[in-house]
């Protein structure tokens, strides 16, 4: 994992611009978030929870938020 | 008619089934948020056909001056609230110019999807420095005094907590720093009411139902009478911590552009 700040990614279209992902935070905690590389979301440790990016476009609507303990076990039902 | 047309409202979409709370600034939050979100994600691809059509294009000017009014100026950060597809975003680019940069938030992918196609297509290298994020205008991914101007276009009116919007616009400001809200102006005087009445059942809903539209724009009248008059949107600046704040009446007194200073 590598923090938000020192990520410029481009992976299919999930680009985080260095800029923006130095103004960016957490909706709820208002506290830094990660890119998660595997998952390919921002994250936010201080609270828990993932926020997916769609084509590109960090989607950091709360509700739209995972919880990263149930993020994990959907991944290990779908290897399932 | 012609000059009726003049001044027609341009297409603002609203959605979901805000109570009658026309005089009640705290009256109950409304938690439709989804399904407005829903509604804007449906008339993304018609949203600025719909918009030139029916104020004859005169949308245009009017999110000129919210821009102007923004004081947003070269090498600026900025943010678009409720930005939609992105014309006030455009607008605030061309101010910052490439050294600049500006952030367009809205909670509508659709919308965003269309934003971010018109940017595709633009040629000028300052339309470069937009970012589009998803997100809830109520619970900003900003820092503190983050920007140096906001925008927000017929947005206010929409969400489903004014006064948290405008604290949180408030928070992500720079001291100093100037916010401009454009939307509906929700006249004290009857004769403005009426027309705003008029042309929305007499131009507005029947344009809109050819794309079948019809409920969402029928529902524009209520949702003008449940905002806030210039004066009830000056009070909740200023009770949001702004040091002031002022409501202009333009194109006839059907629109309205609050400007307030942190």
């Amino acid at each position: 994992m590598v923090r938000l700040s020192r990520v410029l990614l481009k992976d299919a279209g999930n680009v985080i611009d260095k800029t923006l992902s130095e103004i960016l935070v957490c909706p709820l905690s208002k506290q830094p978030l990660r890119f998660c590389e595997k998952t390919k979301s921002l994250v936010s440790d201080t609270i828990g929870v993932s926020f997916p990016m769609k084509g590109g476009i960090p989607c950091l609507v709360p509700k739209d938020g995972k919880i990263l303990e149930e993020e994990s076990e959907a991944s290990k039902k779908n290897i399932k | 008619m012609t000059a009726l047309l003049r001044i027609v409202s341009p297409v603002t979409f609203t959605g979901g089934n805000l109570p009658d709370n026309s005089r009640s600034r705290r009256g109950t939050v409304v938690k439709c948020s989804n399904e407005r979100r829903v509604l804007f994600n449906r008339i993304a691809p018609v949203y600025d056909n719909l918009n030139d059509l029916l104020s004859l294009g005169q949308h245009r000017i009017w999110k000129n001056m919210a821009v102007s009014w923004s004081g947003a100026k070269t090498g600026n950060n900025v943010l678009d609230l409720c930005c939609g597809s992105g014309d006030l975003a455009f607008l605030l680019s061309e101010k910052v110019g490439s050294t600049g940069k500006v952030m367009g938030l809205d909670f509508s992918c659709e919308q965003l999807a269309v934003a971010a196609t018109r940017q595709n297509l633009k040629a000028r290298s300052c339309y470069k420095c937009i970012e589009w994020m998803e997100g809830d205008a109520l619970e900003l991914p900003f820092g503190d005094c983050e920007f140096d101007a906001i925008t927000m276009g017929y947005g206010l009116r929409n969400v489903v907590d004014r006064d948290r919007a405008m604290k949180e616009m408030y928070r992500v400001l720079k001291p100093g720093s100037r916010v401009s809200i454009l939307d509906f102006n929700k006249s004290n005087q009857s004769v403005t009411t009426f027309m705003q009445d008029w042309m929305i059942d007499n131009v507005v809903v029947p344009v809109a139902t050819v794309y079948g539209l019809s409920k969402e724009y029928e529902y524009l009248k209520s949702s003008i009478n449940g905002y806030l008059t210039g004066e009830e949107l000056e009070t909740l600046a200023l009770e949001a911590g702004f040091s002031s704040a002022r409501h202009y009446e333009i194109s006839g007194g059907f629109m309205g552009n609050l400007v307030a200073e942190r």
